[in-house]
């Protein structure tokens, strides 16, 4: 009998996958028979789709690149994971899905569905908007073979959020706003000829291109400006570092954004109108670098920088703000602000969001701190002109204060 | 059953956390969320209420049950002999075609996640002969088997939901206001649905050595359980948001799958799918053993290893008719389980043991 139950519970490995011989299930596969895909593209074409991965293949593991066209991302895909590099191609570890700018225009929900429905993909897949060219031609022109193509998209990724040109949201943050807010956000970028930041050996390199707003119909497609999508990156929160340089009289300060809080009040009046809403973005910096003659030291100056990084977030946020409202888009999810912090005045307002929205007065104040200006305090023409003892220079930093 | 294969109360407690786990784990979020909306978090609070109500309501009722009589045994005290017997065929029957169903749901999950390409047969007669050669076994073997595991279970559940943490946004669980109490208690319904099923554990009660004047500890599993509907709901919503969930036959998985350990470790769907499979062997063993019991009972046999093995059959002949395709099977998932359940765990049963009360049988 208990031979019997160690035989039966014997049946039980074979749900495991793990030996060829025995196991119930097509997925087992060898290592050296998979590829996996980091990075992959998908255009729109007038017959359907085509999509393309770069691999290696071959026993040498030369790299190319592979595609295949089909009705839909499902077919195209599905015989491209099959065929292409002499070995199957798996998606378990994709990082990054390219999309040309058709394809976002009239297909990106069939993208979601596909990354959603699929049992290997991740939802946190990068999702990013080509423009000026296909997909396929960004991918083929990075595809230089060190460091490869989906090496160049992952570091611009990271690149992205340490410049403040952008984020790279993921197809989990898409669907969501999607289907919350009607509309998001995509990172787009480009292919550029010059500037090789990344490749070596491709014939392009990557940049960044902006936000690209998308609707959950399929039918919108616009693009922000870089003053749009660093207003977006600071209302949304998701602005993570920026390098900005400032004029103030003569010198140029570098400063670099290091703590920032976005915070949102939705105004209402006695009657429970929403007349309009606050946003208060308190921006930490410090100073990088100093072009000119300025002394830092000195309170006045410190507070002209402040100024000066106040205006040009606020010039930002506005414009975002402008743009979202000029489209009747609220990607900056004002709604989903207002819901959070009064409910119960929103739903009663009787009225649509959308009615509401494009003219709502949106009334930006920034805070800009300069907290840290390193060992260095003066530029180096004070520091040769001024000779003050350091006693000198604390009491007259002590009256500044 | 001889005292040999007698267990304590503690051990029946975990037998039901662990088995629980199987059908909490596959019905939230979705289900709760097509309710209660992004308030569903909530819905587990309520739904332990209700739990706690029917956990004191069944102990009323078993105060003074000898020791050695199980729902049974009460069954046929408390309706007389003949429709004693036809109540507690018409509970094996139902119990038997669940297990089918509890097989199925297990079958259908693991091939919409990770093995598309594989067959529900297969894993419906894996999981039955498993589960049969356990449920033939003995009970103690079986309380042992989910005492060792539920550590191990918890661990898991508790260190993948907290590596979701970082993805877990306010936003998407926020606002909740006392205008959604409603829908909040309308989504504590299946999360209160799958604890009703902790009466028919009640049919082995027979089998738990009393210790003299020893009160039952049930609250701990139902705490435990609430806990999990808990993170698995607030995890789940606070990272894919209610729309995306509700969309979804398995949000939960989809959450775990995005999980990533300080950029390290990923792809740890893996150990979410053995608690799983680990949780609905136990709990299909389980519901077996406690078939072969009533029919013990039923036909006044002395053992119950004979009628295990023909309930396997049964349920494996309902698991795989009880549907064609997924969208059939997601009928019975939603609605008429559910509503059958309910019947069984909410009216009959304790309508039962209310008879038995006031013909003062017990």
């Amino acid at each position: 009998m208990k031979k019997a139950i160690l035989l039966t519970l014997a049946l039980a490995l074979a749900l495991t996958g793990c030996s060829k011989g025995l196991t119930i299930f097509s997925n087992y596969r060898r290592i050296e028979n998979i590829e996996l895909v980091r990075a992959f593209t998908a255009d729109a074409r007038e017959d359907g789709v085509l999509v393309s991965i770069y691999g290696t293949a071959g026993e040498e593991n030369d790299a190319r690149m592979v595609e295949k066209s089909g009705p839909s991302l499902g077919t195209a895909m599905g015989e491209l994971l099959m065929m292409p590099l002499g070995r199957e191609a798996i998606l378990s570890h994709t990082e990054n899905m390219l999309i040309g700018e058709d394809m976002a225009r009239s297909r990106l929900n069939e993208c979601l569905d596909y990354v959603e429905r699929y049992s290997e993909t991740r939802l946190d897949i990068g999702l990013l908007i080509v423009r000026g060219s296909s997909a396929r031609d960004l991918l083929k022109g990075l595809s230089g073979s060190d460091p490869s193509a989906a090496d160049v998209i992952a570091g611009l990724a990271n690149h992205l959020d340490r410049v403040g040109e952008g984020t790279v949201f993921t197809c989990r943050e898409v669907a969501v706003s999607l289907l919350e807010n009607g509309v998001a956000l995509v990172q787009c970028v480009r292919g550029v000829e010059e500037e090789k930041l990344f490749d070596a050996r491709g014939d392009l390199n990557i940049e960044p291109a902006g936000f690209a707003v998308v609707t959950e119909d399929g039918q919108t497609l616009e693009f922000l400006t870089g003053e749009e999508t660093l207003g977006s990156l600071l209302l949304l929160s998701r602005l993570r570092s920026k390098n900005l340089d400032l004029t103030v009289e003569d010198a140029v300060f570098t400063v670099s954004l290091e703590e920032l809080k976005t915070a949102y009040e939705p105004v209402f009046d006695g009657d429970g109108a929403l007349t309009k809403m606050k946003v208060r973005i308190a921006a930490g910096a410090k100073l990088v670098s100093l072009r000119g003659v300025a002394d830092v030291t000195e309170k006045a100056c410190r507070e002209a920088v402040e100024r000066a990084l106040s205006e040009r977030l606020k010039a930002a946020a506005q414009a975002a703000v402008a743009r979202s409202q000029a489209l009747g888009l609220d990607f900056l999810d004002l709604h989903g602000v207002t819901a959070r912090k009064h409910p119960g005045k929103l739903a009663a307002l009787g009225r649509d969001w959308s009615e509401i929205f494009p003219a709502l007065p949106v009334e930006v104040e920034v805070e800009g701190a300069l907290r840290r200006t390193f060992d260095i305090m003066d530029s180096p023409e004070i520091a040769e002109k001024e000779e003050m003892t350091p006693w000198e220079k604390l009491t007259e930093s002590l009256k500044d204060n | 059953m001889g005292k040999a294969d007698g267990i304590t109360q503690r051990q029946l407690t975990v037998l039901i956390f662990v088995s629980l786990l199987s059908p909490m784990i596959r019905i939230l979020p979705t289900s709760a969320v097509v309710f209660a909306g992004r308030a569903a978090w909530l819905a587990p609070l309520p739904a332990f209420l209700l739990g706690r109500l029917l956990l004191a309501v069944m102990d009323a009722f078993g105060k003074n049950v000898p020791e050695g009589a199980g729902l049974a045994d009460m069954a046929q005290t408390a309706l007389g002999g003949g429709l004693g017997r036809a109540f507690n065929v018409l509970t094996a029957l139902w119990l038997t075609f669940y297990a089918g169903f509890v097989c199925r749901s297990a079958a259908e999950r693991l091939l919409a996640t990770v093995y598309p390409n594989g067959s529900p047969a297969v894993f419906i007669v894996v999981m039955l002969l498993v589960a049969a050669a356990v449920g033939a076994g003995s009970t103690k073997a079986l309380s042992r088997t989910a005492e060792v595991l539920m550590p191990i279970l918890v661990g898991v559940l508790a260190a993948v939901l907290l590596s979701a943490l970082p993805d877990v946004s306010a936003e998407r669980l926020l606002p909740v206001t006392l205008q959604d109490g409603k829908r909040v208690l309308y989504g504590s319904l299946p999360v209160f649905n799958v604890l009703t099923v902790f009466v028919y554990f009640l049919y082995l009660g027979g089998r738990v050595r009393k210790k003299p004047g020893a009160r039952p500890r049930r609250f701990p599993w139902l705490a435990g359980l609430t806990a999990v509907a808990l993170g698995v709901t607030f995890f789940t919503l606070g990272t894919i948001g209610e729309h995306l969930a509700v969309s979804m036959e398995n949000a939960f998985f989809i959450v775990i799958r995005n999980i990533k350990v300080f950029g390290v470790v990923e792809r740890v769907e893996a150990v979410v799918v053995a608690v799983w499979v680990v949780t609905d062997f136990i709990f299909v063993a389980a519901l077996l053993m406690i078939v072969a019991e009533i029919w013990r009972t039923v036909t006044g046999a002395k053992k119950c290893a004979a009628f295990v093995a023909p309930t396997g059959v049964l349920a494996g002949v309902a698991a795989f008719f009880i549907a064609q395709g997924v969208f059939d099977f997601q009928k019975w998932s939603d609605v008429l389980i559910p509503a059958i359940n309910l019947t069984f765990a909410l009216v009959l049963i304790p309508l039962m043991c209310a008879v038995g009360k006031l013909r003062k049988k017990y």
